[in-house]
């Protein structure tokens, strides 16, 4: 087994174009092979310590998220929290502390599991990945990442380096929540994040939900706009969001849920995400994450 | 006697920064890591150890081929049933070998062992064991298992040799009955009859620290390293199984990281001594949480409990018929107390003249149970205290005042026929749920739910020896063993008091079979009530020692000396003194300051049974209680309707465990206790699959609480003064909190979603469905 520690992003493609596997904060490669789910792979390459990977860069037409930024960072950093709340929500649901400060945003999104929390938000805030090797450089919509639990759609040879989000607008507002049992060390039995435009009256422009843990990847609800644009959200969009979010939902039946249950609560979940979402668009605070600030799950 | 430094207010709500200091021996060297463990051990030339475990969880053995594993590069010593004595062992009945030998009855039945010279080579050579089975039916089912024509889980179980009292028949390992009066006829006179049925789930201990045990042969004898709670038993089960005099085997305990009486019991101790005697090397076995969870047989057992009680109309209790199915697993482990021990909380701390409660204790092919902190009792008392505000709901009473109306109060008699000194049950209910009632309103899908709860106090056999070497410093070298609950770190508090020295002028020798005398171990809350006995015992002797060096050394009468501030002086005259590290000094050259204290344990209550007005068919000694304690604990609860999902908010916990010795080690034992109460109520749901393997073996998804979970906790002591059977009139404590927890949070859950949850854990998904009419509480 070989082992090595990249300085430069060149570096690191290098060894993942001759096969190495690349790892930040192994905290699902490591826990993983702990429990049997896979061997280490032969060759690792780490790339925590390469800084390009570890900024957040904002303004001008795109803002980029550096695949190591860590969960801590994420719940944390005044351009997450303040533009991508969702996100914020999101990183601050993951693990313990000591989670949150090794696990990373690229980790999450490309071990695939489709109870990531991060993948949810991302989705509805319009994300695009970025995926490098050294034979250069390509950007897909985040939605066209996943394609199986645990799976991811990069060739050989790519490296996720960033996350692009599109520049924070007027009236936006965004939240995740997701149903847990207990408060830290939690996995998602479902979740929901919401995502809105409003206009200058209040009326919803602009609105997209997307589900985790209820399908075999996080998935988008069809057709939300139809449900809640043009005025703003009353109690029949709510009641229209949850169950469009129920009934588009294909959740399974393991030892957290069954799936009758997860088809219930993700249409709880998906109608509170669009709640706390169209309230921060109106300037409401509401803290990071909605689940403490709100008393949703085990908060 | 020196009296306490300071005597905290412990009747109202406590605040630990008033409490006393307790400067925790064992504290610095767990807190910056330099503590060791069993699994940080090492010894020159030390070998690994694996299991090979049953892969059916029922199935008849029919070979075992070890060959390829005993060539395997590395590989000192493989052993199976052939190679250790045939001694089938356990008290209550004897059914379990150290490896299975025709059988194998549950998916943690260790088939063979090996060691090697490193972990991978013995799990390399256990995968290499090759054995042959011939699957049979399973028993999962609890009522099924007593139908006629089950399988059975011990066909030959009247051939086991069984403790007195045990009664067996088919898959029922132990069966208890309570009854008292004309149960039957009462219910039939009673004004209301109100019937429910509960069933709990099994769940863990779960310790911190996974099991671990190292041996080493030298000169004929072994030293074992246990992580166990109760060094004595293990030696117990290491002297029985291999055939070895008790003087031959010493177990020694590292630091313990915890047990909540997972650790209870002998297990793998005598299975790495006969590794290591094998391999003629010291052998090493270090559990993987999976291991912890599947293999010990110390799960907390599931229970089906169906009750019905009659009521007149004014409130009072008149009748209770209860039936109990307890899952016992495998083995019987030591649960043959469990079947009284459980009919005991189903009847709850009330008064009745008329009950007939039945409990057996099922043998299945799951996972063996065995005592977890307050064995049956959260269970017993979660559908009993369920049920409880069922019958007050039936009457249209407030359920606070329909317990105060039944609970027992001194001068009462129970569900048998003890009657109850002075006792604070009273005064608990008061308190519990002062602590937690808010000036103001609840808020939305909030509600406060009450439960009362009982526990014995268990005087026994206990000894240490005290002494103080020739610079005054002394040493308490004691058979108890320190779970983490400070009550053997309490002891040095007891010796100090006596001697006038500061605790800190003791060290401990302790969890040490060869050096010190016989203790119960970390069992049954023991610990300080008779061991603390023994040290006060002991280290009065050696103050009689020191008083009459004193009265010599000052020219007065023994009766005139004083000890205190480090100090012998003579009654009234502070300034004729002279320092113990003096008297210590003499000694030290004479006769030594040494003493060892036992002293008989406090006696059991008889039960009145004149007449055959009480009858109890297998008695187990549990129904007459020594130093008995009552808590009430009120939670206050929000629900999220939507969801199921239950967020504790605040607990009030008041406890009558006797008199507090050490204030702020009791606080974080009520705390500890609720926590645990907290996590087998909302989210420690065991999963089986249908031939009776635990799916979730691992902490992800065998949901502990966690620390941000921690609810509010207000705790009030009730001191009552009487019935205490520990030193300056303490019960026991530990167990006592985790009692009541669940029952309460149903209570709460109830008055939210309209109806009690029937199943416990009380999962989100649980309370979802009662609040949609479809839990019927379902086989556990």
């Amino acid at each position: 087994m070989s082992f090595a520690i990249a300085t430069t992003l060149d570096q690191a493609l290098a060894a993942i174009a001759d096969g190495a596997r690349p790892i930040a904060g192994g905290s699902d490669l490591v826990v993983g092979a702990r429990h049997g789910k896979a061997p280490l792979p032969e060759s690792l390459v780490a790339i925590d310590r390469i800084a390009e990977l570890a900024e957040i860069k904002a303004g001008g037409d795109v803002t980029r998220i550096g695949a190591v930024v860590n969960h801590a960072r994420l719940m944390t950093d005044p351009t997450v929290v303040g533009n991508y709340t969702a996100l914020a929500d999101a990183a601050a649901l993951v693990g313990s502390p000591a989670t949150r400060n090794v696990g990373t945003l690229g980790g999450n999104i490309m071990n695939g599991s489709p109870a990531m929390d991060t993948g949810a938000p991302l989705v509805v805030m319009g994300a695009q990945v970025e995926l490098q090797s050294t034979g250069g450089t390509r950007t897909l919509s985040i939605a066209h990442l996943w394609d199986a639990p645990g799976s991811n759609t990069a060739a050989a040879g790519e490296l996720c380096t960033a996350v692009l989000l599109p520049p924070p607008g007027d009236r936006c507002g965004s939240a995740y929540v997701r149903l847990e049992y207990r408060r830290a060390m939690e996995i998602a039995v479902v979740g929901a994040a919401a995502a809105v435009v409003l206009d200058e009256a209040g009326a919803i422009v602009n609105a997209r939900v997307a589900l985790a843990a209820v399908a075999p990847t996080i998935i988008e609800v069809d057709g939300i706009e139809d449900l809640v644009a043009g005025r703003a959200l009353d109690d029949d969009g709510r009641a229209a969001v949850a169950d469009a979010a129920s009934s588009q939902a294909s959740p399974i039946s393991d030892m957290r849920a069954s799936d009758a249950y997860r088809r219930h609560t993700v249409g709880v979940m998906a109608r509170r995400a669009l709640d706390a979402a169209v309230r921060r668009a109106l300037g409401e605070e509401i803290a990071v994450p909605v689940n403490r600030a709100l008393g949703i799950g085990a908060a | 006697m020196t009296p306490p430094v300071s005597t905290p207010v412990l009747s109202e709500p406590i605040d630990p920064a008033a409490l006393p200091r307790f400067d925790r021996a064992d504290g610095p060297d767990k807190v910056t890591g330099s503590g060791r463990y069993t699994a940080d051990l090492t010894l020159t030339g030390m070998l690994h150890a694996a299991f090979v475990y049953a892969e059916h969880s029922h199935a008849r053995l029919l070979s075992v081929d070890t060959s390829v594993a005993r060539s395997m590069p590395g590989v000192m010593s493989v052993l199976t049933a052939d190679d250790v004595p045939d001694v089938r062992y356990t008290h209550g009945t004897a059914d379990r070998r150290l490896f299975a030998k025709d059988a194998v009855r549950y998916d943690g039945d260790v088939v063979a062992a090996v060691a090697a010279t490193t972990l991978e080579k013995a799990r390399a050579a256990a995968d290499a064991v090759v054995v042959e089975y011939e699957p049979l039916p399973t028993v999962t089912d609890l009522e099924a298992a007593l139908a006629d024509g089950s399988p059975l889980v011990h066909p030959e179980w009247q051939s086991y040799d069984a403790a007195d009292g045990v009664e067996r028949s088919g898959n029922v390992a132990s069966f208890s009955s309570i009854a008292k009066g004309d149960a039957h006829a009462a219910m039939a006179d009673a004004e209301h009859v109100v019937s429910g049925r509960y069933v709990a789930d099994a769940s863990h201990a779960t310790p911190i620290e996974p099991r671990g045990v190292v041996a080493q042969w030298e000169g004929g004898k072994v030293t074992i390293w246990s992580s166990t709670q109760v060094p004595f038993a293990a030696r117990a089960g290491v002297c029985q199984t291999l055939e070895l005099p008790t003087n031959k085997v010493r177990v020694i305990v590292p630091h313990l990281g915890g047990g909540f009486g997972g650790k209870c019991g002998f297990h793998y101790e005598a299975h790495v001594a006969a590794l290591a005697q094998a391999a003629g090397r010291p052998v090493r076995l270090v559990f993987t949480r999976r291991e912890e969870f599947l293999a010990p047989d110390r799960r907390r057992e599931g229970m089906i409990v169906d009750l019905t009680t009659g009521l007149r109309s004014d409130g009072t209790i008149v009748a209770r018929t209860a039936k109990v199915l307890l899952d016992g697993g495998a083995y019987m482990a030591d649960g043959e107390f469990f079947p009284q021990m459980a009919a005991m909380h189903v009847a709850g701390p009330y008064k009745m003249d008329h009950c007939h409660i039945e409990a057996s204790l099922v043998y299945t092919n799951r996972q063996p149970s065995g005592s977890v902190r307050a064995p049956t009792a959260p269970q017993g008392c979660w559908a009993v205290e369920t049920h409880t505000d069922e019958l007050a709901a039936a009457l249209d009473m407030d359920p606070v005042a329909f317990r105060k109306l039944n609970a027992v109060d001194e001068g009462d008699e129970g569900c048998v026929g003890q009657i109850y000194n002075k006792i604070g049950l009273q005064d608990c209910i008061d308190a519990a749920v002062a602590a937690v009632t808010p000036e103001g309103d609840l808020g939305e899908h909030e509600s406060i739910g009450v439960a009362i709860g009982w526990w014995p106090s268990f005087p026994g056999a206990s000894g240490a020896i005290v002494r103080l070497d020739d610079d005054g410093q002394g040493q308490i070298v004691t058979g108890a063993q320190e779970n983490g609950t400070g009550s053997v770190m309490t002891l040095r508090q007891l010796a100090a008091d006596e001697l006038g020295l500061a605790p800190q002028d003791f060290q401990i020798v302790y969890q040490d079979t060869a050096a010190a005398p016989f203790d119960g171990g970390s069992s049954g809350s023991q610990t300080l009530i008779n061991n603390g006995r023994a040290v006060v015992a002991a280290a009065g002797r050696v103050a009689d020692q020191l008083k009459e060096l004193a009265a010599a050394e000052l020219e007065a009468s023994v009766d005139d000396i004083v000890l205190a501030d480090g100090a012998a002086h003579v009654a009234g005259t502070p300034t004729k003194s002279v320092t113990i590290a003096e008297l210590a000094a003499a000694a030290g050259g004479g006769a030594l300051l040494v003493a060892s204290g036992s002293e008989d344990p406090p006696e059991y209550p008889e039960l009145d049974t004149e007449g055959g007005r009480i009858a109890c068919i297998g008695d187990q000694g549990v129904a007459g209680w020594a130093g008995p304690q009552f808590s009430c604990h009120a939670v206050h609860v929000r629900v999220d309707p939507d969801t199921g999902v239950v967020r504790v908010l605040n607990i009030g916990a008041a406890h009558d465990s006797g008199t507090i010795i050490n204030p702020l080690a009791a606080l974080g034992q009520i705390e500890g206790g609720i926590m645990m109460g907290i996590g087998q109520a909302l989210t420690e749901i065991t999963h089986y699959d249908e031939a009776g393997n635990q799916l979730n073996a691992g902490l992800l998804e065998y949901k502990l609480q966690t620390a941000a979970d921690t609810p509010n906790v207000k705790v009030v002591f009730i001191e009552p003064g009487a019935d205490g059977v520990g030193p300056r009139g303490a019960k026991g404590l530990a167990e006592a909190p985790n009692v009541a927890t669940a029952a309460a949070i149903n209570n709460a859950i109830t008055k939210v979603i309209g109806t009690p949850v029937r199943s416990l854990p009380m999962t989100a998904e649980r309370v979802w469905a009662a609040s949609m009419g479809v839990d019927e509480g379902s086989q556990p």
